[in-house]
Order: structure tokens, then C-alpha cells, then sequence
């Protein structure tokens, strides 16, 4: 700053050539111009390349979100198979489940009615031994009860002419007849214990 | 140093730091992204049943409970009644020793129909209680537990009440008493569970599925009546506590 009203002067530069003529410094200015184009080329490349590569990230995302999107909708149409086969299989597995449960419970009623049937027939076996050993009895009562009327018959006969036979032998034959006699009795009474049981 | 010369200076030092701040800058620009994998599916090994599991697993739909217990038809001499049993191994049967008592055969059916060849039956005099040795291979067996069970604890019978269906009767263990019929010696086990002629020789089951007891009858109160499992378990134990049994 020049005090008001002087004549101004230029003031000694830096670019006045030295005494010794030697080359002189370019001017400072122009370096820091030189510089400052050198940085801001560096920064324009720099920008630029950051650029391209923020487009080739750009892009090889994009690319990346897409493959990823197809592979999603592949996997989620598996899952939509997926579903739909358990779905089906949880049906399947019901009714398979129902079945068993029916298949069982009709098994324990075919167990139950053969050993229903078996203690029936167990038991007709019984009652045909019983009716058997009735039979019998009373076939043996009738053949012994029989044998004593007719042995009675002829004791009566005798009896009516017992002079005609030895008085020992008529006693004897009416031991015998008694005998006979008291077998059928014992077997009418075996036959009645049968029948009371 | 001369005012231009400090300005180059400074020129120079905000190059370099902008170049600096530029490359730094690239550290935080975005990689590339990776390949997208062909599966990305983890691969899960299919679930497998362990051992103890597979065993449990039925292989016609009944369960442990129901295959180890038997019907047994008594064929007397002119007489018939049924009774119930349980496997305790693959050929032996516990169950009442008034089931097999006067008896000419035993017949022995299984859960399913199954006619079982009973090879020996031997009887208790201590306790009303009987073992039945089969030919044949009993399908399922069950496990003594090891302790009599407490009061309130849940049992579960399963058996052939009246000779009719196998049938699975669920009650709780109300205590112990005397024996009232005098058939053993010790004391027996009442629970709720309903049970009917025909039930004698059912297994009682704790939660577990292991057996607590017998039951060998019913009170005039629907209640039933248990031989008690360490009754069993010391009969079991002592080889000439069951003598054979006579056919009628």
C-alpha cells in the first residue's frame, strides 16, 4: 500500500535477472499454476477412475443382486414344492395314521372274538363231555335197574313155588337179586350227581 | 523464506494431501462383489432314531403295554374261566396262581390272537401269584420297577376284564393294606382302576410303562387289589418259590 498521493513505483521483483547473468526461477506464480494443473489432473484422473470403477462396482452388484434374485426365486419355488409335498404328505400321514389306528382296534376285536369263539367251543366241548358221561349213566342205571326188575321177577317167581327149590338157593338168589338191585341204585345215583352239576 | 516461496509450498502440501486424501479415499470405495455359489443349501444329516428309541417302536401299531400282556383261558376239569397275564421276558409269564389253579390246560392268547404253547406253570404259596413258562416267543415284555410305588402315584392296568377285549384302565395308587382274601403274605397295594373278573394276572404299570404290581382282585368298593412288585421281585429271585402245578 502506497501512502495516498505518492507516485507509484514498481517495487524490485525476484524476476529481475541476477548480476552474475545466470537463468533465473520461473515465476512463482506460474509454478504454483503448474501445480495446481498437475494436482487437478491428478484429481480429474483420480475422479475418473474412481468413476469407472464405481461404475463397474455399480454394475457387477447390480449383476450380483440379480443372479441372487433368479437363485431366490429358484430356491422359493422349491419351497413352494416343499410345501406343498409336506403338506400332502401330513395328509397322507393322517389318513395313513387313521387307517392304523381302525387296522388296530379291529385287530384287538378279531383276537377278541376268536378267543370268544374259542371259549365257546372249550366250553360245548365241556357241556358234550357232561351230556356224554350223562348219557352213559343213565344207560348204566337203565341196563342196572333192568337187570334188578327182571332178577325180582324171577325171585318172585320162585317164591310163588318154593317148594319146588332148595330154601339156600332161594336166599341166595335174593342176596344176589338185592345185590343187583343196589347197583343200580349206586348207578341212579351217580346219575343224578351228574345231572346236579 | 519469502512470501511466494511459502505459498508454493503450500500449494505443494495441499497436492499432496489431496492426493493423499484421494487414495485414502479409495479405501472406502466398495469391492467388487463375490460369485453368487451354485447351492447354498446346508447340507442336514436326515434325523436318525437312537437305539433305545427304535426299540420302542412298534412294529403293528399296538404299543409295548399292550403286546406284553396275554389272555389265559383256564380249561379245567369241567370247568372254564379266563385271566389275564403279562411277559416279564421272552418266555415267561407272571400272573394269579388262582388263574392257573385246577387246571387241565392253559391256553394262552396274545394281544393280536396269537395262540402261545405254554411249556410249564409253577404257583406261588406265598403270594397269589403264578409263573408260566411258553414254547413259544412272547412278542413284548416289560420291565420290573424297582421300587413299590407311593401314594396318589398314577398306575395303569392292562388286561382282559371279563375275558372280553384287552382293555387299558388308568387310576391312582390310594395305599396299602393287609390282605383281606389272605392270600399273601405282606402288604398289598389299593388303587382306583377299575378292574373285573377276568383282570386277575393284569400288570400295573407306573408311568414309566414298568410294573408296580398284579392285581389278583377287586374290593366291594371297586377298588383294586395288587400283589405288590418287591412281593414279586423276592418270589422271582428264590427258584423254589413256585412249585409246578398238577393238571386236575
Amino acid at each position: 500500500m502506497t501512502a495516498p498521493g505518492s507516485p507509484w513505483e514498481p517495487t524490485t521483483t525476484s524476476a529481475v535477472p541476477p548480476a552474475d547473468g545466470t537463468t533465473t526461477a520461473p515465476p512463482a506464480r506460474g509454478r504454483a499454476a503448474r501445480i495446481t494443473a498437475v494436482v487437478l489432473a491428478v484429481l480429474l484422473i483420480g475422479a475418473l477412475a474412481t468413476g469407472g470403477y464405481l461404475w463397474q462396482t455399480t454394475s457387477a452388484w447390480q449383476q450380483h443382486a440379480a443372479d441372487w434374485e433368479t437363485e431366490a426365486q429358484g430356491y422359493a419355488e422349491q419351497v413352494a414344492t416343499l410345501r406343498g409335498e409336506l403338506e400332502a404328505t401330513r395328509a397322507e400321514l393322517d389318513a395313513t395314521t387313521e387307517q392304523l389306528d381302525t387296522a388296530t382296534a379291529r385287530i384287538t376285536e378279531l383276537a377278541d372274538e376268536k378267543a370268544q369263539l374259542g371259549d365257546e367251543n372249550v366250553a360245548s366241548r365241556q357241556y358234550l363231555d357232561y351230556q356224554r358221561r350223562v348219557s352213559e349213566a343213565a344207560g348204566v342205571v337203565a341196563t342196572a335197574l333192568g337187570q334188578c326188575t327182571a332178577a325180582q321177577s324171577q325171585l318172585i317167581g320162585y317164591l310163588n313155588n318154593r317148594e319146588a327149590y332148595d330154601q339156600a338157593d332161594l336166599e341166595r338168589f335174593a342176596a344176589d337179586v338185592e345185590g343187583l338191585c343196589d347197583e343200580a341204585n349206586e348207578a341212579n345215583e351217580q346219575l343224578q350227581s351228574e345231572l346236579a352239576q | 523464506m519469502t512470501r511466494r516461496s511459502r505459498r508454493n509450498r503450500g500449494a505443494g502440501v495441499g497436492a499432496v494431501t489431496a492426493l493423499a486424501a484421494s487414495l485414502a479415499a479409495c479405501a472406502a470405495l466398495p469391492p467388487m462383489p463375490p460369485a453368487v455359489p451354485d447351492d447354498i443349501v446346508p447340507s442336514i444329516a436326515a434325523p436318525t432314531l437312537a437305539a433305545d428309541d427304535e426299540e420302542r417302536l412298534s412294529p403293528d401299531g399296538f404299543d409295548a403295554v399292550q403286546r406284553m400282556a396275554v389272555r389265559i383261558r383256564n380249561v379245567g376239569c369241567g370247568n372254564l374261566s379266563t385271566g389275564s397275564g403279562f411277559a416279564v421276558d421272552s418266555h415267561t409269564l407272571i400272573t394269579n396262581r388262582h388263574v392257573v389253579a385246577e387246571s387241565e390246560t392253559l391256553q394262552v392268547s396274545t394281544y393280536d390272537g396269537r395262540d402261545i404253547d405254554v411249556a410249564t406253570t409253577g404257583a406261588a404259596a406265598l403270594a397269589d401269584l403264578a409263573v408260566v413258562r411258553t414254547r413259544d416267543a412272547l412278542p413284548s415284555s416289560a420291565a420290573l420297577s424297582g421300587a413299590d410305588p407311593e401314594q396318589g402315584e398314577e398306575v395303569t392296568v392292562v388286561g382282559y376284564p371279563s375275558g372280553g377285549e384287552l382293555t387299558v384302565t388308568v387310576g391312582r395308587v390310594i395305599g396299602t393294606t393287609t390282605d383281606p382274601l389272605h392270600e399273601n403274605l405282606g402288604e398289598v397295594l389299593v388303587t382306583d382302576a377299575a378292574v373285573e373278573p377276568g383282570s386277575s394276572g393284569s400288570a400295573a404299570l407306573d408311568s414309566d410303562g414298568e410294573v408296580i404290581g398284579v392285581v389278583y382282585a377287586k374290593t366291594g368298593d371297586d377298588r383294586s387289589l395288587l400283589v405288590p412288585q418287591s412281593t414279586l421281585n423276592e418270589l422271582l429271585a428264590d427258584d423254589d418259590s413256585f412249585a409246578e402245578v398238577d393238571p386236575c
